[in-house]
């Protein structure tokens, strides 16, 4: 049976949220900085990276719980469905977006090229990226929890409610 | 049975007994001879029980005898006797069939490990007589070749440990010696044990005490990134308020009376309008999660349940995100803003008033709702539904009743 130790979940934690705020500063401002075209491009590359390794570290973290190694995944899926799809969500909506603006701009910086398009798929990204940050947040502090990482009352009940 | 005179006892170190699953072993192995176990063994039990001090040498004479007969014609008897016993003194034999003292030994073996098995179920006040008797016999009876060395003889045996129950471990000491072999940089080096016990028992307990009071839980820190957070996400949403206000107040300021003076606002806040949508942008994120975080959204129906109550932190929730799609879809007209400097026919003379009208009135709205949702959290800033889900991530102590399930 494998403990969470604090220090390895608050590295992991800090680490998460590293990443999320520099994601989040690049859904900002990276239209300020569009001035060099190369800058922009990677500044989207590691963005996109970030949420894959965001994600991959998530699920890293559903592996090494002791719910997951007795085979209880119904249980983490259940809690952290919404958190797994909206991740894909987004890293899809912000790929798409950020080729289609790479594409559009990659000539010449400051011309107009805006679209009804390139504007829902905009406003889609920018708000699913809110809600991955909730969502992303809120697991990473779920998984804080004690009690998916050993065995307990807890997880003997959620064993029986599965079963039946 | 006791030898009364008998003051210090002499039991010869011996090995570590094997359990009793394994004895199954030889028998196999001796097939041809099981059908003899079980009266030989009877005899001899028998005829210990019959003795006393002086006809255990006759005793043990005759077993000697009857093994030297058994070493000259093979196994046979011998192995017959040996069947009940474990095997490596078995195969020590073997090696060693000259040595006297080693066969001497081995019969202290066989009698001590059928002592031992015998009283396995609890009979130790009979083991401790039988043990006396044949150290006393061994060290009275037996030649100079085969005097034991005193390093072997412990005089000091520790005491009998009391036995708990039926399916307990043994809790004896498997060595019943002072010393230990620890290795240490790779060489295995004599130490105390009484001194490694300690030290290692000091370490149990640390372990324990770690084990029962950690200073810091993983709980504990996913609550204070939390509270930080919900910290950090009020200071943004007051300054987000009062951006949002200033914002409109200066727009308002710079078209003029009745939005009248659109070109001047143009001039002067071209520079400006990229920048505030993504600072915009920035607060509007941070405050929707943080809004989103106190009414625990995740739990779908219930964050439905609280904002059809009225619920102010779900209603709050609700207005800024509304508030940040509104503010997105200004997204083209910031753009158009910024790069009208460099191209000015984005912005029409004539058609200006169509374009920034909506955004006008975009920017006064997402500033209402902004502000108003500002209220509404400011007016109860302790309110947070996720808290009491994280405080809850611990593990209950188990009942009395799961205990002793688990004990059984």
């Amino acid at each position: 049976m494998c403990t969470l130790h604090t220090s390895n979940y608050s590295l992991v934690l800090l680490i998460q949220l590293s990443l999320l705020s520099f994601d989040l500063f690049v859904n900002s401002f990276s239209e300020l900085l569009r001035t060099e075209p190369a800058v922009q491009l990677v500044l989207f590359i590691i963005q996109d990276i970030a949420i894959l390794f965001n994600l991959i570290i998530i699920l890293l973290m559903l592996f090494n719980t002791y719910v997951f190694q007795v085979g209880l995944v119904a249980i983490l899926l259940e809690r952290f469905r919404t958190m797994l799809m909206l991740s894909a969500l987004y890293l899809t909506f912000s790929i798409i977006l950020h080729s289609w603006l790479m594409n559009l701009r990659w000539l010449n910086t400051n011309r107009f090229i805006w679209t009804e398009g390139l504007q829902v798929l905009f406003v889609f990204q920018r708000a699913a990226s809110v809600l991955y940050y909730y969502f992303y947040k809120r697991t990473s502090e779920y998984l804080g929890d004690p009690r998916l990482y050993e065995d307990s009352p807890w997880l003997r009940d959620m064993f029986s409610r599965v079963r039946q | 049975m006791d030898t009364g005179g008998a003051t210090t006892r002499r039991v010869r170190e011996l090995p570590p007994l094997p359990p009793r699953g394994q004895r199954s072993l030889p028998t196999m192995l001796s097939q041809d001879t099981t059908e003899d176990v079980p009266a030989p063994k009877h005899k001899k039990k028998r005829v210990k029980k019959e003795t006393n001090g002086v006809d255990d040498t006759d005793d043990q004479g005759m077993e000697m005898g009857g093994m030297g007969s058994r070493r000259a014609s093979g196994i046979g008897d011998h192995l017959t006797l040996e069947a009940t016993v474990e095997a490596p003194p078995q195969r020590r034999r073997k090696k060693k069939k000259t040595a006297t003292i080693d066969l001497e030994d081995d019969h202290a073996d066989l009698v001590n490990g059928d002592t031992a098995d015998q009283t396995t179920d609890g009979e130790e006040v009979v083991r401790k007589p039988r043990k006396k008797k044949k150290s006393k016999v061994v060290e009275t009876q037996l030649p100079d070749e085969l005097d034991v060395p005193e390093d072997d003889i412990i005089s000091d045996t520790p005491p009998p440990l009391p036995q708990h129950s039926l399916f307990a471990a043994p809790q004896s000491q498997s060595q019943p010696v002072g010393k230990v072999f620890v290795e240490r940089n790779k060489r295995f080096q004599a130490a105390e044990r009484s001194e490694w016990r300690k030290t290692s028992d000091a370490m149990d307990n640390m372990a324990d005490f770690q084990h029962m009071q950690p200073l810091w839980t993983t709980r504990d820190v996913s609550i204070r990134v939390h509270g930080g957070f919900r910290v950090f996400g009020l200071y943004c949403q007051g300054f987000l308020a009062g951006y949002a206000v200033w914002n409109v107040v200066m727009v308002y300021m710079l078209a003029g009376q009745h939005l009248t003076a659109l070109s001047n606002l143009l001039e002067q806040y071209q520079s400006v309008a990229y920048p505030s949508q993504s600072l915009l942008y920035m607060l509007l994120a941070i405050s929707t999660v943080a809004a989103f975080d106190r009414v625990n959204l995740a739990k779908g129906p219930v964050a439905l349940r609280e904002f059809i109550t009225l619920d102010p932190v779900a209603l709050a929730s609700f207005l800024y995100f509304s508030a940040l799609v509104l503010s997105l879809s200004q997204q083209m007209t910031s753009d158009r803003i910024n790069l009208y400097s460099n191209n000015t026919t984005l912005l029409p003379t004539g058609l200006e008033h169509q374009i920034l009208h909506p955004w006008v009135t975009v920017n006064l709205v997402v500033a209402l709702l902004v502000g108003l949702a500002w209220i509404l959290i400011a007016i109860r800033p302790e309110t947070d539904y996720t808290e009491g889900y994280l405080m809850a991530m611990e593990i209950e102590p188990p009942k009395p009743d799961d205990k002793s399930e688990m004990t059984a």
